[in-house]
């Protein structure tokens, strides 16, 4: 029988959340160099802000989650889960929050909204590392 | 109108369309959590054996279902804080 445990999900979901930050900041960076805005420096800051909000919440719920592992009760392993995703989000709208709050004057929103959305879609993504193994 | 009341107008319409970025974005995700849950469920009730492979994924979809929820988090707080929509107020 196949086991895939917490801790191996979640190094397939932080690389593919990296991949997708840096190929976003990099991408967001030379297409606001070539479109000549005024800081294009900036608009590749505010899209790995974005980016490491969603690795930094899942980091920290993957910590919660591996407690999970020994658990055998599947009511259990699902309100640790459910546990693990409350502070994944809470992270990452505490991270947000920081973010608009302390880089206001230089944030590029979309830049930001770009690498967030990025990270967390892509972290789905995970599977294909899955499913090969 | 003057450029105060375009603001409050603007301010208020975008008040109401966080809400409902935020509200209908929480309930997409509850539904969808909530039915992946009782699949689980289900499945580890008839197949216990399963819940070791099932656990990883289950981890894995919870995030795909609430990266819909984290980015309209992420809207809502670019309007709240910088909202783009105020530019077109003359100062």
């Amino acid at each position: 029988m196949e086991t895939i445990k917490t801790a191996q999900v979640y190094k397939q979901m932080l690389k593919w959340q990296l991949i997708a930050t840096i190929s976003v900041a990099v991408i967001v960076t030379v297409v606001a160099q070539r479109l000549g805005l005024a800081s294009p420096e900036h608009a590749g800051i505010s899209a790995l802000a974005g980016g490491m909000s969603a690795v930094l919440g899942g980091i920290a719920g993957a910590l919660i989650a591996r407690s999970g592992d020994k658990k055998n009760d599947a009511g259990a392993i699902l309100i640790t889960m459910l546990k693990a995703e409350a502070v994944k989000i809470f992270v990452i709208a505490l991270l947000l929050f920081l973010t608009f709050k302390l880089y206001n004057e230089h944030l590029v929103p979309i830049a930001l909204i770009l690498g967030l959305a990025a990270s967390a879609i892509l972290s789905g993504a995970a599977f294909i590392g899955l499913d090969k193994k | 109108m003057e450029a105060v009341q375009y603001l409050a107008t603007i301010q208020a319409y975008t008040g109401i369309g966080i809400g409902l970025i935020i509200g209908l974005g929480a309930a997409g995700a509850c539904i969808g959590i909530g039915i992946m849950c009782a699949s689980f469920l289900e499945g580890a009730a008839r197949q216990p054996e399963m819940i070791p492979a099932l656990q990883g994924k289950v981890f894995l979809l919870l995030g795909l279902i609430d990266a819909s929820f984290i980015i309209g988090v992420g809207l809502a707080m670019m309007f709240a804080f910088a909202n783009p929509l105020l530019s077109v107020v003359p100062h």
